[in-house]
């Protein structure tokens, strides 16, 4: 209870500091509108926000264009013409999640009325809600375009029967034309002239998505910033040694975890705050600035449980740098550096995906990695919370080895 | 009286200096005791070892009975801290200030608006209670200071240096809540400070400590009265060992003792003639008496000195009191 009364007095004392209060809410949406901004611009600069779907087209016939021109009258999915050779470096590199394989043959198979496949070939780590809507509009548009040649072909086998029969059966050919023509159609369900086979590429590595803006920054920048209040707990802990209100409380009945306890809830409750308004602007705010609105995912429970565990670590992280640091000129100095080194490394401003390429498993040393990692893989990729229980459990180590180090370090007196 | 509090053989280590040496001593229940000292003499890490806020090294005490070693959690609950420095939250209001640290003692509602209004009265800020902190001026901070030790109503309050940094009026202000909170509620109180004319003013008793070690404890009027009537420091030329039996034995000393510089050992009669030359006596000496009487003391003195034909250099009488107390039983001034 005390640990509250001292978060509470907190939260007071935080919420009447301008400065802290910009820091925490107004610059990382400044932050975010310049870099979504930025993002989209160099992505094409109009805020397209159809899905792209690329497409290796081999074939020379009108049908393949016919088939391509359908999938963007369907609307929600943008064609994005590529070489095969590109693509399949793009898919071997984890640089695509997908893309569309059009055989040469596919008009004149379609034209002699034989079968002939579409080839999907979709990362296993894909976002696959979305994978699946590509895969119903292409085969819901390769249908259509099958149905044509299905009528025909029956057709023609009805006036084949109509010119070789006697007239005396001429009334059962007229039986049987209609027969036929059911049967073309049930042949065209089961056994369609155009498939769409959807296949795995060979080598999986880690995932890359093509997110939004919005999906790329507002996360990135919620966690460089929801890291950066880990220095307000370590100024006001400065601040209460400081001015010698710390040794009032060391010599008041509160047990020393609670006293440490009370001065990490504030930065949970504010860091909480804080990831609420950020993803509040992205949802809501975003779009009415014309850009993508930024999307949970497909498990919220997630991201809030990876939001509470990214603010329990920074408040440990404050203890630690309170405990390392003597004066206020190494509170600044030791958070600038750190906290934005972190943030850099672990991909708050490129986003996971890119810079593992280069990084490798250097980021993987600090905490801002796993955050990042885990909302990448629950906002961009549709991730379930099973799925981000590795990154989840890496914050709570990162969190209880700040904890343990700081309290270690620290001097009460 | 029972006592409040016993100290037995306090130490405090910080790695080989040794801040606090063994102190010892008892506060009475109801009893304003001083603790007399320069800075950094340990009277500050005394107060921290008996609050809680330091581990003593060795040795322990007993607040209310309960042992600060293995009950300090029940001691803390007694104990209120006027620390020496302001500290409150500059941007809360006096009365925000005052709620927290009453909660954190357990306080809540009613009890809680009842005590801090009760502590604003006892310091005079009711009018000013809703303002924050960082508008009030140095002494009001001061008050408020000591408002925060006492919301929570303790037994035992702990007041460190609190005039420190204060205006003559405030200083005073300050001097009437010690009073009357002793008097008027029984509070027992250890008044820490360097300024002898505090402790002389508030305290019923005082330890004077330096350098870690209790080098005096008594009442008041006892401790003033080490020195009898008054100190006499008398500079002339030269001093040898009669000249100080002689001084010794006027009507009104004490005693006489030479303090600057010690009294040369004779010399060996083959000694060099250069050290020869060098006087067997101290010259430029400054001779402290003792006396009874001052001035009674001070005219025998002269008498003495003008039927010696011996030259007075200098003359410094030291008015009983705390501070020559001090200088007496250490060498050294208070503020040095």
């Amino acid at each position: 209870m005390n640990a509250w009364h001292i978060a509470v007095k907190d939260l007071h004392i935080l919420f009447r500091d301008r400065g802290i209060v910009i820091q925490l809410l107004v610059l990382p949406l400044i932050f975010i509108l310049v870099f979504s901004g930025a993002i989209q611009a160099g992505a094409g600069g109009q805020s397209d926000t159809r899905l792209p779907l690329t497409v290796v087209n081999e074939d020379t016939g009108s049908k393949a264009q016919t088939l391509l021109a359908g999938i963007e009258e369907a609307g929600g999915i943008r064609v994005v013409p590529q070489e095969r050779a590109v693509v399949e470096g793009q898919l071997d590199n984890s640089e695509l999640p997908r893309a569309l394989f059009i055989p040469s043959n596919f008009s004149a198979d379609l034209d002699a009325g034989r079968q002939t496949n579409l080839r999907l070939v979709s990362r296993p780590d894909a976002n696959a809600p979305r994978t699946e809507a590509m895969r119903l509009v292409i085969e819901g548009v390769a249908r259509d375009m099958a149905l044509e040649p299905q009528i025909l072909l029956s057709l023609q086998q009805m006036g084949e029967m109509m010119a070789n029969v006697p007239d005396a059966f001429a009334i059962l050919a007229v039986e049987k034309g209609p027969a036929q023509a059911r049967s073309q159609f049930e042949s065209s369900r089961t056994r369609p002239l155009v498939e769409l086979v959807t296949t795995v590429p060979q080598r999986v590595s880690t995932v890359e998505e093509q997110a939004t803006a919005a999906q790329l920054a507002v996360p990135g920048f919620t966690v460089l910033f929801v890291f950066l209040t880990a220095q307000a707990t370590a100024r006001s802990i400065y601040d209460e040694k400081k001015v010698g209100s710390f040794r009032r409380l060391l010599a008041s009945p509160i047990p020393k975890a609670q006293l440490l306890a009370g001065k990490m809830l504030p930065n949970v409750i504010a860091s909480l705050i804080q990831v609420a308004v950020i993803f509040s602007f992205g949802i809501f705010a975003l779009p009415l600035l014309g850009q993508p609105a930024l999307s949970l995912g497909n498990a919220p429970l997630g991201v809030a449980l990876v939001a509470l565990l990214m603010a329990l670590c920074s408040s440990g992280l404050g203890i630690l740098i309170a405990a390392l640091a003597r004066t206020e000129n190494q509170i600044g100095g030791l958070s600038a550096v750190l906290l934005w080194a972190m943030g850099l490394i672990g991909g708050s401003f490129i986003p996971v995906f890119f810079l593992e390429r280069f990084l490798g498993p250097v980021m993987r040393v600090v905490p801002h990695y796993w955050a990042n990692s885990a909302f990448t893989n629950l906002l961009v990729r549709g991730a379930g919370l099973s799925e981000v229980l590795p990154q989840m459990l890496a914050l709570l180590v990162f969190t209880a080895g700040f904890f343990a180090i700081g309290l270690w370090r620290f001097e009460f007196d | 009286m029972p006592a409040i509090l016993e100290v037995e053989n306090l130490v405090k280590k910080f790695g080989d200096f040794e801040a606090v040496k063994g102190v010892s001593f008892t506060v009475e229940e109801g009893e304003v005791f001083g603790l007399l000292g320069p800075n950094g003499a340990g009277k500050t890490t005394t107060i921290s070892m008996l609050t809680g806020i330091l581990p003593p090294s060795a040795g322990t005490a007993r607040i209310g009975g309960y042992d600060i070693r293995t009950e300090m959690d029940r001691a803390k609950t007694l104990n209120g801290l006027v620390p020496q420095d302001l500290a409150l939250y500059p941007t809360l209001s006096a009365r925000a200030n005052l709620e927290f640290f009453g909660r954190i003692y357990g306080l809540h509602g009613r009890d809680l608006k009842e005590r801090v209004a009760d502590v604003l009265r006892i310091v005079s800020l009711t009018e000013r209670a809703d303002q924050t902190i960082e508008t009030f001026s140095g002494g009001m901070k001061r008050r408020v200071n000591i408002a925060a030790g006492l919301v929570h109503q303790p037994r035992l309050l702990f007041l460190d240096e609190p005039t420190v940094g204060v205006d003559p009026q405030s200083r005073n202000y300050i001097f009437e809540s010690v009073l009357r909170l002793n008097r008027d509620r029984g509070m027992s109180i250890i008044y820490t400070s360097h300024y002898m004319e505090e402790v002389e003013l508030l305290c019923n008793r005082a330890a004077i400590i330096d350098q870690g070690q209790i080098v005096a404890l008594d009442t008041i009027k006892n401790l003033i009265g080490l020195l009898g009537g008054g100190v006499i420091h008398v500079g002339i030329e030269r001093a040898d060992p009669a000249m100080l039996e002689a001084l010794s034995a006027l009507p009104a000393v004490k005693e006489a003792d030479v303090i600057t510089p010690p009294i040369a050992a004779p010399l060996a009669p083959d000694a060099e003639p250069e050290q020869q030359e060098r006087s067997p006596v101290a010259s430029g000496a400054v001779i402290k008496v003792i006396t009874e009487h001052s001035q009674q003391a001070l005219v025998n003195i002269i008498g003495y000195l003008n039927a010696k034909d011996l030259t007075l250099t200098s003359l410094e009488i030291l008015e009983p009191n705390l501070e020559s107390v001090f200088l007496h039983l250490t060498g050294k001034k208070l503020r040095d």
